[in-house]
């Protein structure tokens, strides 16, 4: 792919001024750190049982930091989700439905290597997102801990190890929307596709096939559906999960390739 | 001379609706064709099956002797068009939009750098250097499309419709900015509504209706509008109107 750098600088100016990507890194990186350090601190207040507090009962045991990044990590494994695939349709689905991708055509620099550096830029973004969240997390629950005098438990860093991959992988199950968006030529469409996605995994989940749909795993893993879903979630599910990143990467890149009519 | 744009007896539907029937076109470096026919002629059917964006059912396409879905690296750096959207981001400048189509079309930083300040004065877009291209009006935008198809000096462009929405400044803009290109040697196809602005800016006007080529007028001589409709009358009564037929 020629010129490929251009690409790339291009690709992260659009990330950088892009109003999605702004709103969903603030969402991510800050709303996460402190839904994760509220909804422990809810749990274990004491305060009279709501139907709220019963959802959050799960919380309220358990060694104080670990339990904080584990909240992180589930909510993020849904939330990078949405905010990825959101991302997806705005970049390759608005280019394609306003014309730019056919402005693109014909230049030095190939419709698949714009394509690709759109997922690279977009991976890079959504992994740093994944960082700061649990860095920021691990840092809050420090905080905590000193000022409440509870220990910070080592256990932390395994479940803030669990909590970086589990979002990696989240991360990657974004890209195959930009193929979504590429082939229905409708940021809206996708996101249609999107919500449709959550729905079936949650089905999926409810019928017991979770651990081997690629979408549910990393979120099983994080105990999201209770520490014996998460038992069932090994290596070959992981690696499953993990593989929807490079074919959502190959579709979306020869889709581009291969776009007409614009 | 080799064409630099060629189409050659290119047929094309969209469904049931015919858009391009056995339409043939050349233009040679160092000239300005311009295409003029009623809107759903063809023209834009034709500009875009030249640049690679849609694949005709039948028929050969040229750019720059290539098939334009297998031009790429060196022979697109000679290539800019702008039909319908421009290459221009709404959440970018304009100078950011112009620096990112010259690095996209192939020039390195530098080139790029001095080539954006170039073209933003060569289009009168200063005052709006730094206004993000979502705001500005629909001429200004025209003009941010023209100077990103044209930032890098390619060698075979194609316009459509490039003064539209241009006020009488941006049209003597535009117009220079194509004379000045096709004195260095460059292949310029345009499409235009609009006779009298065609008759000064291009060497041949090509007449289109239907999906093909129906005649030719001559720019600058008198009476081109009433030969323009002559020329389609005369189409319209060869060819029975395949709409009116069934």
């Amino acid at each position: 792919m020629t010129n490929f750098t251009a690409a790339w600088e291009t690709e992260w100016l659009l990330c950088l001024r892009s109003t999605i990507v702004r709103i969903a890194t603030a969402l991510l990186v800050f709303v996460i750190p402190a839904g994760a350090i509220g909804a422990v601190a809810l749990s274990r207040s004491g305060t009279t049982a709501t139907v709220t507090t019963a959802k959050f009962a799960p919380y309220a045991s358990g060694p104080l930091a670990e339990t904080h990044v584990l909240v992180a990590a589930q909510v993020m494994s849904v939330a990078l989700l949405m905010a990825g695939g959101f991302a997806m349709a705005w970049t390759f689905g608005q280019e394609v439905a306003s014309g730019l991708a056919g402005a693109r055509t014909g230049m030095a620099t190939s419709r698949a290597g714009v394509a690709l550096a759109k997922v690279l830029v977009h991976l890079t973004w959504l992994t740093g997102c994944v960082i700061a969240v649990v860095g920021l997390t691990v840092t809050a629950s420090a905080l905590v801990c000193a000022v409440t005098g509870v220990p910070f438990d080592d256990g932390a860093w395994s479940r803030a190890g669990l909590a970086l991959v589990a979002g990696l992988l989240s991360a990657g199950l974004t890209i195959p929307f930009g193929w979504v968006a590429t082939v229905t030529r409708s940021p809206l469409g996708t996101i249609g596709v999107l919500i449709g996605v959550v729905v079936v995994t949650q089905l999926v989940t409810a019928l017991g096939g979770g651990a081997w749909f690629p979408y549910a795993a990393p979120s099983l893993w994080t105990e999201m559906g209770g520490p014996e879903a998460a038992a069932a979630v090994g290596l070959p599910h992981l690696l499953l999960a993990a593989a929807v990143m490079p074919a959502g990467a190959i579709a979306v890149v020869h889709a581009w390739r291969r776009l007409d009519d614009l | 001379m080799t064409a630099a744009l060629e189409l050659d007896r290119v047929s094309h539907s969209f469904r049931t609706r015919g858009a391009l029937d056995d339409f043939s076109i050349v233009v040679h470096p160092g000239e300005v064709v311009a295409m003029i026919g009623f809107n759903g002629a063809g023209k834009t059917t034709a500009m875009r099956v030249l640049a690679g964006r849609l694949r005709p059912s039948h028929g050969t396409a040229r750019l720059l002797g290539r098939d334009p879905h297998d031009v790429s690296g060196r022979n697109a750096r000679r290539f800019g068009h702008l039909i319908d959207a421009p290459l221009a981001h709404p959440d970018l400048t304009v100078t950011e939009n112009v620096r990112s189509a010259a690095r996209l079309h192939g020039l390195d930083r530098a080139t790029a750098a001095g080539a954006t300040t170039a073209v933003i004065g060569q289009l009168a877009l200063e005052p709006w250097a730094d206004a993000r291209s979502a705001a500005l009006s629909q001429g200004n935008r025209q003009r941010l499309g023209i100077a990103c198809a044209t930032v890098h000096s390619p060698e075979a462009i194609v316009l459509d419709e490039p003064t539209s929405a241009l006020d009488p400044r941006g049209v003597v803009v535009v117009r220079d900015l194509i004379r000045a290109s096709a004195a260095s040697g460059a292949a310029i196809l345009v499409s235009s509504h609009h006779l009298d602005e065609v008759s000064r800016v291009a060497d041949r006007i090509v007449v289109v209706h239907g999906g093909r080529v129906v005649g030719a007028l001559e720019p600058g001589s008198t009476d081109l509008e009433r030969r323009f409709f002559e020329l389609v009358h005369d189409a319209d009564t060869r060819t029975p109107d395949p709409e009116r037929a069934s």
